[in-house]
């Protein structure tokens, strides 16, 4: 049959983000987005969403995988980033995490002491209400925060997250740029 | 960053390794494998879906319905799932190409159409998005449970069928393309078991520019005008499908039937039908044949799975490698007619499968050499970790056996 | 063979299997009398049954193409022909099992969804292939292989389902009625719509024997006439009555089922050119 061959699999090389909150905080939203921009770049990507039946206030994770290569395990079980949406999330996912973990003080409002230099505090809920009007909005300051820290392209972002969200460009944009520039993640960046 | 050392062999058996070669104009998303399978099937020609809600496969009924009107196809949603897997063969008699797509309680729901559909060689493809069960089971969580419902899919016995089975959102629009060519070479319905992590898991997806361009891998509809509308002690396959609606006298039943399809109650008829419906398929099983393996060469111990389950099982045998394991990799892509052929050599199997009654580890015990040596690690609702591979295939090449785990099931009789 | 049975049918398949004085023979007649009646040719119709007496007796004797689907779902798969081939006239030849009980669903369905194929339902009053037991359309009380004490349920008339669910042509008539049937048949296939004709015929090795006591085809085909005028032939007033004639016609009043399909696809492409993007592509 065509298409039969034998080659040699180069080195594989994978970051594993994992994203977890409430339904209805756009978490879905966010790892398409940053899915979307690693495409873009010529990576390979894997997205698993699981929830439970609610539509809103349910929980729900987004197991992002990002490689040069073919993603075998679709699975994150050694998360390099871990973005924290809720307490419940934190408690459940924290341990599954030896990167760093981006979470939102205003949903999270205990971490645990003993790593301080992995936890990075990202106000995305009260500066959405503040600075946007809409804690809608804190997703896209997380994404801002995240492609700081991971030290993506900005630019890419802001074209992924104008190819996936169909309205709103404007506050999302400002969104974005928001997570992007606070000071207490560019000092981690 | 994780980096695994990998330098062992990979071989992918299936046409679509040679298609990706062939076409690499087109664009590149982050999409569902709901949203690939659909695309698929619109590339393939499919312009009739009709069949019924049912996660984790509505999402490909809602893609349907936005898509096929746009290509001059029609999307029709049915009063079940009877209803809506006779619909598609009465589509497809009257010439158009046509799937229907369900999870396992939809799917039990088609067996009258399907045996319906397979006795009048009426081309169809059939997705089954499979969750864990028995019956509704957890709607959002993976299972395997139709392993053997997709071969025995009507009763009364004396048929062959075609299952499929991709592992990858990617994998999920090659697959369907070549699900409906082999529904049309061999004139009967193929099945697609797919299932809830790889419908819903969103994944890199690039899609070929124009679907006009892919011609020359496309099998196209073919009517059939003339007599013999069901060539007898014949195991020709590429025969053109019937059409109802043309004029020819077709007639198209139920019952056991002759060349022209009168029903008879001759036993020579009978014989003569179940010759071409079993070996029409029987005697091209090379054409069939699609499977991925890792590192076969040296494996003392082989990994088999097939699906969402073959994923995490594949970087276990790669990190099992790493720990110094002689382990392969073996992926089912075509689940039947069953592989027997890639079970030949004397080696140790582990079957990774999504259920603890133990499915797939039955046919590869009737397969392999020894059936001591195939053992059985079934997970129920979830896949399997890596970790969890790696250590049951260190057990198996080590001790011959795999160490007790939490969730993991190794029983078979 | 006769004249009709000469133009329309296939000589290897007839005579049918039916039993002696079966009635399915002679409805069928009827049938190809309104299809000459209006002029169609063999290729202008599809002929689909589905199981049971009236399926086996009249399956593959259309000279045309024929289609015998399984038990109940000759609607379902003639929805999907009429999608693919929406230029044929369809004749769905089912009995009262496919139509009333175990079809019942698509029956329903079909008729919400004005199908564009008439139904002709020949109604012998219970499963009579399988040896006599009864089905949704025996009346009440009567004494069958399965009902030995009465049938215990209370039957329905599927004239009324059909009607309820959208049928926009709906009649009943019975084998005593010839004139008026034919009339009934021509008038359903010129309905561009869903058209439900029911059509009573008696069974005599089964219904007749076990609840009418006879065997006889014209004592049967008395019990009949007698129920569609209330009243015996010696005056007495029957136990029920069937009203038989047109019972709703509302034919070619609203689109057909494929057509609104498309339609509807029209409008689509139309909107897809207007943006510049009608090709098959994605």
């Amino acid at each position: 049959m065509a298409g039969t061959e034998t080659k040699e699999a180069p080195a594989k090389t994978r970051t594993e983000i994992l994203i977890s909150g409430f339904g209805g905080q756009g978490v879905i939203r966010m790892g398409q987005i940053l899915g979307l921009c690693a495409i873009n770049q010529g990576h390979r990507v894997t997205m698993l969403k699981s929830h439970g039946t609610e539509t809103r206030g349910g929980y729900v994770r987004a197991q992002l995988v990002i490689s040069p290569e073919y993603v075998d395990s679709p699975v994150v079980e050694n998360a390099d980033v871990f973005v924290a949406f809720s307490a419940p999330a934190y408690k459940r996912f924290h341990e599954l995490c030896r990167g760093k973990i981006l979470y939102d003080p205003e949903m999270v409002e205990e971490v645990r002491s003993d790593v301080p230099g992995r936890h990075v505090e990202v106000p995305a809920t009260a500066l959405a209400k503040e600075r946007l009007g809409n804690v809608l909005f804190a997703n896209m300051i997380m994404l801002g925060a995240l492609t700081r820290l991971a030290g993506m392209d900005f630019e890419a972002m802001k074209r992924a997250m104008l190819a996936v969200i169909p309205r709103f460009h404007e506050e999302n944009l400002k969104a974005l740029d928001l997570g992007y520039q606070l000071d207490a993640v560019a000092r981690r960046a | 960053m994780a980096i695994i050392q990998t330098g062992v062999s990979e071989k992918l058996v299936a046409p679509w390794a040679e298609w990706a070669e062939r076409y690499r104009e087109g664009r590149r998303l982050l999409e569902a494998g709901t949203y690939a399978l659909t695309e698929g099937a619109i590339a393939a020609g499919c312009r009739v879906f009709a069949g019924y809600p049912i996660t984790p496969a509505t999402d490909i009924a809602e893609y349907m319905s936005k898509r096929l009107p746009q290509v001059g196809g029609y999307y029709m949603q049915a009063e079940d799932e009877l209803a809506g897997m006779h619909m598609c063969a009465g589509a497809s008699l009257g010439g158009l190409k046509a799937m229907t797509a369900t999870s396992g309680p939809g799917y039990t729901l088609m067996h009258d159409a399907y045996g319906w559909a397979i006795t009048n060689e009426i081309p169809l493809v059939v997705v089954d998005a499979m969750r864990v069960g028995p019956i509704s089971g957890i709607t959002g969580a993976p299972g395997q449970g139709e392993f053997y419902v997709a071969r025995y899919c009507s009763h009364g016995g004396n048929i062959e069928t075609i299952v499929l089975s991709p592992n990858s959102v990617q994998e999920s629009f090659w697959l369907t393309i070549d699900a409906f060519n082999l529904a049309e070479r061999f004139r009967t319905v193929v099945t697609i078991l797919t299932d809830q992590v790889i419908s819903d898991m969103f994944e890199d997806l690039f899609l070929p520019r124009d679907y006009a361009e892919l011609g020359g891998i496309v099998v196209p509809r073919r009517h059939n005008l003339t007599m013999p509308f069901y060539p007898l002690n014949s195991d020709a396959i590429d025969v053109p499908p019937n059409i109802v609606g043309k004029g020819t006298g077709i007639c198209v039943s139920a019952y056991t039937h002759t060349e022209e399809g009168y029903d008879i109650e001759a036993m020579e008829a009978q014989w003569a039908q179940t010759y071409r419906l079993v070996n029409k398929i029987r005697h091209h099983r090379e054409e069939i044949l699609r499977y991925e393996a890792v590192g076969l060469e040296d494996a003392e111990v082989i990994a088999v799975a097939y699906g969402a389950a073959s994923r995490t099982v594949k970087t276990g045998v790669l990190e099992a490698r790493r720990r110094g394991v002689k382990a392969g990799f073996l992926r089912l892509i075509s689940l039947w007619p069953f592989a027997d052929e890639l079970f030949e050599r004397d080696a140790r199997y582990l079957v990774c499968e999504l259920n603890y009654d133990g499915q797939l580890v039955r046919e590869v015990m009737r397969a392999a050499p020894d059936k001591r040596k195939v053992h059985f690690m079934g997970k129920s609702g979830e896949l399997h970790t890596v970790a969890e591979v790696a250590t049951a295939l260190e057990g198996v090449a080590r001790r011959g056996s795999i160490p007790e785990l939490p969730y993991i099931w190794t029983e078979v009789r | 063979m006769n004249k009709l049975a000469q133009k329309y049918l296939r000589p290897s398949q007839i005579p049918t299997k039916a039993c002696h004085g079966c009635g399915i023979g002679m409805i069928e007649n009827w049938l190809l009398q309104a299809i000459d009646e209006l002029g169609f040719k063999q290729e202008d119709v599809i002929f689909g049954t589905g199981i049971g007496c009236v399926g086996r007796q009249t399956f593959a004797t259309w000279g045309g193409d024929n289609f015998g689907a399984t038990h109940g779902r000759a609607l379902a798969v003639a929805t999907g022909l009429k999608i693919a081939q929406p230029d044929k006239k369809y004749l769905i030849v089912v009995g009262d099992g496919d139509a009333a009980a175990i079809g019942t669903s698509h029956l329903i369905h079909a008729a919400r969804r004005n199908l564009g194929v008439t139904v002709i339902c020949e109604d012998n009053m219970g499963y009579e292939s399988t040896g006599g037991q009864f089905s949704p359309t025996t009346p009440a009380g009567y004494v069958t292989n399965s009902s030995p004490y009465g049938m215990a349920e209370p039957s329905f008339d599927p004239c009324d389902v059909v009607k309820a669910a959208g049928a926009t042509f709906v009649a009943e008539t019975t084998a005593t009625q010839w004139h008026q049937t034919v009339k009934i048949v021509k008038k359903a296939l010129q309905n561009d719509g869903f058209s439900f004709v029911h059509v009573r015929f008696p069974c005599n090795e089964n219904f007749g024997a076990y609840a009418l006591g006879t065997r006889d085809t014209l004592k049967n085909l008395e019990w009949i006439w007698e129920h569609t005028q209330g009243r015996t032939v010696d005056g007495k007033e029957t136990d029920f009555t069937w009203e038989t004639g047109i019972k709703h016609d509302a034919s070619n009043s609203r689109p057909e089922f494929s057509k609104i399909l498309r339609d509807m696809n029209e409008r689509v492409r139309t909107k897809m050119t207007e943006k510049g993007s009608g090709d098959g592509g994605h």
